[in-house]
């Protein structure tokens, strides 16, 4: 009977050290590692990227907010921008199933075809676990890890936080802010902003 | 033909909300003047309500994990000029995983406006543009232009001077109260002075805090309010943003009064970095001497649980059963020393990673913790009940495992030293004996590394007596010689086993209820049946796996019998009935006694606890007590964490404690400086004299 309350016990060390620790993203530390499929079936690891400037993009396509970026163009020009630098752009949907923006890997490459999106690739996270893991909250939600893999940026897209696509002109763009710095070498000035927009629907 | 159906579908969801708009907006904005004339140099409130359709919610001016504040844009006549908005506080609005602060069904923000020194003739016409998100589960942005006519035709008649009124009261108050924000732990910490009268009537448990910043404090985390020494005390998980880069800031205070009454202030607080720490060379000498004391302090804790009634028994016989063999074979004698250290050790170390584990996972437990389940104490019973009945020699043990008595000297004996460890540990560890319970509560304020090494102190504690008999032949030597005696003193020792049992069925009688302790009992006679059936196995190969299977089912039900949750302590009459006097305890009737001006005594205890039990009968359930605390007026309140009870896991923290026993004398109010003194801890075992002692004084 000891051997089982024993047995027991050490079960349940092994159950609670496997939980995951809460891992935040932290400006200047590593970026929290992301593994997983493309929307075009090929497999994606964050830290194979080492060496170039990765931009993730928190998106939802039926989201005002992302509407007021893709509808204007200004998010492809800013990707085309970030892509001329030598970044990668990665898009990532985390709606959960039958919530608004949850979309299917042929939906996903459909919006991406049809806004003329200059990503790297597009990942799908209906559980929201790689969402959760970089608190992600709204869409779009913006971070910019660089050649080292350390979180560069996160936050808003830009200075202005209205919905009006009217606004966009003006607006300082935070992302491209910090890719130009990393490119010259310069600390980036503004590295942590409120992201504005719609909830992540997890 | 795709780009085409997509547009087309993109501009059907888009349009069907703007079409809703342009016939019925989600939010319907009606601008109303404090009054419709103006004079030169004057100046109105302007109010601009928000209607909100049920269910949908807007921003406030920070609005949270997400969604966006309104704007407003004003076209005014020449030489007008309007104030920033005043928010109303805004609510908590939940969304999954995420938060934000806003509004539902209706928000009024207000604008001053103020006219030139000269005024043209006729109406003025202003214009708002409104801007704002509006969101249930999906968000939509509604724009609106609303045009405002001051000094019109019907000017001199409209006065909403009473509305403009009401929704000023809504308004949180301006406050100058000194405020200072700081990091502690990874924790925003928010200190604000207020005067005493409102602080007197906070319900801590309303407490909310809305920043204007955003990012300082982790929006869904839970807020914890205290008051102390005038100071109001705001603590939450701090947020993504550091909170050293945001030096000055206001935010608004919401909670309710004692009588529901709903109050919200708004208050500026500045950065204040936390309570400067020693330089780090000066503080690790003291930190390195606080393990060290912390190490010897659970070493010698671990020598004391040795005469716990339940762990005595245990070891006396594998002491004495070690002398039988130590004659011939010395070698042996300390190879089982060092296994039984083993066990003790690994299975210290086995329980308290498990409660760093659960710790770092963010629940609210403590030392001790296994004892709150009742299926563990249920469990615990069965094996001090099952050993019993081997002291007793109602069944000898064929099996290495669990063997008390004899085979020692075979080396199949040492795995059942090994689980004697592990069997002492488990009877042993309820109770924090006097000296670990400031070892175990500095132990879990340290990395996981030191904490370990100070349980792995206690355990070594547990087991030196045993380990030094075993390698000290002189030692061996002073122990009686082995003889039939033997078998007497080891029936003896059952009954300390039985009444050991019987207590933690007590324990789980106050955890559960009749029936919880009906099916413990009936576990009980399973149990007993089954080693009976094992006793008489036939030999007849038939009946004999027939009756194996039998033997074993009843073993597994008796187990799967016991009860796996607690009945709500509030609704048992057993706890009620174990406390003589004093009201149950909980952190707010704590704030509101000590808002009061008398001495307030606190005790934490549990059920299981014997140290706190009789602490209980003889120091406090007493008539000289009782006639002290009336005397002195002493609010005496009473915590019971036989059950888990996150509360109760923070107030002993707070307190450096991590198990029970925990009492805390609160002296009175001066009434010439109106301040309480410091708390003071009582020590883990009380005399009658001790409660006197701290109560009347040095």
């Amino acid at each position: 009977m000891p051997k089982i309350i024993a047995y027991t016990m050490a079960a349940a060390i092994l159950i609670f050290s496997a939980l995951p620790v809460n891992a935040a993203v932290e400006i200047g530390k590593p970026a929290p590692e992301i593994e997983a499929v493309d929307t075009n079936g090929n497999p994606f690891k964050l830290s194979d990227h080492k060496g170039k400037i990765v931009v993730l993009e928190w998106t939802n396509h039926q989201c005002p907010f992302v509407v007021k970026h893709y509808g204007s163009g200004n998010m492809q020009a800013v990707q085309k921008t970030a892509r001329d630098q030598d970044a990668e752009w990665i898009s990532i949907v985390s709606s959960a199933p039958e919530r608004q923006g949850h979309v299917s890997a042929e939906e996903a490459n459909a919006i991406t075809a049809d806004n003329g999106a200059k990503i790297t690739a597009k990942i799908l996270d209906e559980n929201g676990e790689i969402g959760k893991r970089y608190n992600a909250m709204t869409t779009p939600h913006m971070f910019v890890i660089d050649a080292e893999g350390n979180v560069a940026y996160a936050g808003a897209i830009d200075s202005n936080s209205s919905p009006n696509p009217k606004t966009i002109e003006g607006a300082t763009n935070y992302v491209l802010a910090a890719i130009e710095s990393l490119n010259n070498g310069t600390p980036v000035e503004i590295s942590q902003t409120r992201p504005y927009g719609c909830a992540v629907k997890y | 033909m795709r780009i085409l159906f997509l547009i087309l579908s993109l501009f059907l969801t888009l349009s069907l909300p703007s079409n809703a708009i342009a016939q019925d907006p989600l939010v319907k904005i009606r601008i109303l003047p404090e009054k419709g004339k103006i004079a030169p140099d004057e100046n109105i409130w302007i109010a601009i309500e928000q209607s909100i359709t049920p269910h949908w919610h807007t921003y406030w001016k920070n609005p949270g994990d997400s969604g966006t504040t309104p704007s407003i844009t004003w076209t005014l006549p020449e030489g007008f000029e309007i104030s920033e908005i005043h928010w109303p506080a805004p609510h908590k609005l939940p969304y999954g995983p995420l938060l934000n602060y806003g509004y539902e069904d209706k928000a009024i923000l207000l604008q001053k406006l103020t006219a030139p020194e000269t005024l043209p003739d006729g109406p003025l016409e202003l214009t708002a543009e409104i801007e704002l998100l509006v969101c249930k589960e999906e968000c939509i942005p509604e724009y609106g232009s609303h045009p405002l006519t001051l000094n019109g035709p019907n000017a001199a008649i409209e006065d909403n001077s009473p509305y403009i009124q009401a929704a000023r009261q809504d308004l949180p108050e301006k406050t100058n109260w000194p405020v200072y924000h700081s990091e502690n732990n990874g924790d925003f910490v928010l200190n604000i002075t207020a005067p005493t009268d409102i602080l007197s009537q906070i319900n801590l448990a309303s407490m909310a805090f809305f920043p204007e910043e955003w990012g300082l404090l982790s929006n869904t985390a839970p807020v914890q309010a205290l008051i102390q020494d005038n100071t109001l005390i705001l603590k939450q998980t701090r947020g993504e943003r550091a909170i050293n880069s945001v030096k000055e800031f206001t935010g608004i205070l919401s909670f309710q009064t004692m009588d529901g009454e709903k109050q919200n202030y708004e208050i500026t607080t500045k950065y204040k970095a936390a309570q400067a720490p020693q330089t780090a060379n000066a503080a690790a000498p003291a930190e390195n001497s606080r393990i060290a004391q912390a190490l010897l302090f659970a070493l010698l804790g671990g020598l004391i649980l040795n005469l716990m009634p339940c762990v005595f028994p245990v070891l006396s016989i594998k002491a004495l059963s070690l002398v039988k063999i130590a004659e011939k074979h010395p070698e042996i004698a300390r190879r089982h020393g060092l296994s039984y250290t083993a066990g003790v050790i690994s299975s210290f170390l086995l329980i308290a990673g498990t409660l760093i584990a659960l710790q770092t996972g963010g629940t609210e437990i403590g030392w001790g913790f296994q004892l709150q389940n009742p299926w563990i104490v249920g469990a615990l019973s069965y094996l001090l009940f099952v050993i019993g009945l081997n002291l007793i020699g109602f069944f000898e043990l064929a099996n290495p495992f669990a063997n008390l008595g004899g085979r020692l000297a075979q080396n199949e004996g040492l795995p059942g030293s090994f689980f004697t460890g592990i069997l002492a540990t488990l009877v042993a560890t309820p109770c924090t004996a006097p000296f670990m319970a400031g070892a175990i509560g500095f132990a879990f304020t340290q990395p996981p590394p030191v904490s370990l090494t100070i349980f792995a102190a206690l355990g070594l504690g547990l087991a030196l007596p045993y380990l030094t008999l075993s390698f000290v032949p002189s030692l061996q030597k002073a122990l009686p010689k082995p003889g039939p005696w033997m078998d007497i003193f080891k029936q003896t020792l059952a009954f300390p086993m039985f009444m050991a049992a019987l207590w933690l069925l007590w324990v789980l009688a106050q955890q559960t209820d009749t029936m919880g302790i009906t099916t413990a009992l009936f576990g009980a006679i399973l149990l007993t049946f089954s080693i009976w059936m094992f006793k008489h196995i036939p030999e007849k190969p038939l009946t004999h796996n027939i009756t194996r299977a039998i033997a074993v089912l009843s073993v597994i039900a008796a187990f799967v019998l016991l009860p796996t949750k607690t009945n709500a302590p509030q609704n048992n009459p057993a706890i009620e009935a174990t406390y003589s006097f004093g009201q149950p305890f909980s952190q707010i009737r704590l704030e509101q006694e000590l808002n009061g001006d008398t001495p307030v005594f606190t005790e934490m205890t549990a059920a299981w606890c014997i140290t706190c039990k009789v602490n209980h009968k003889i120091a406090i359930n007493t008539a000289a007590t009782k006639t002290l605390f009336a005397k002195h007026n002493v609010q005496y309140l009473i915590g019971d964490w036989t059950n888990e009870d996150p509360e109760i896991t923070k107030y002993l923290q707070k307190h450096g404690r991590n198990g029970v026993p925990l009492y805390v004398y609160y002296g009175p109010r001066d009434p010439v400086t109106k301040q309480r003194p410091q708390p003071k801890l009582l020590p883990q075992v009380l005399t009658p004299d001790t409660i006197k002692n701290y109560i009347e004084g040095d």
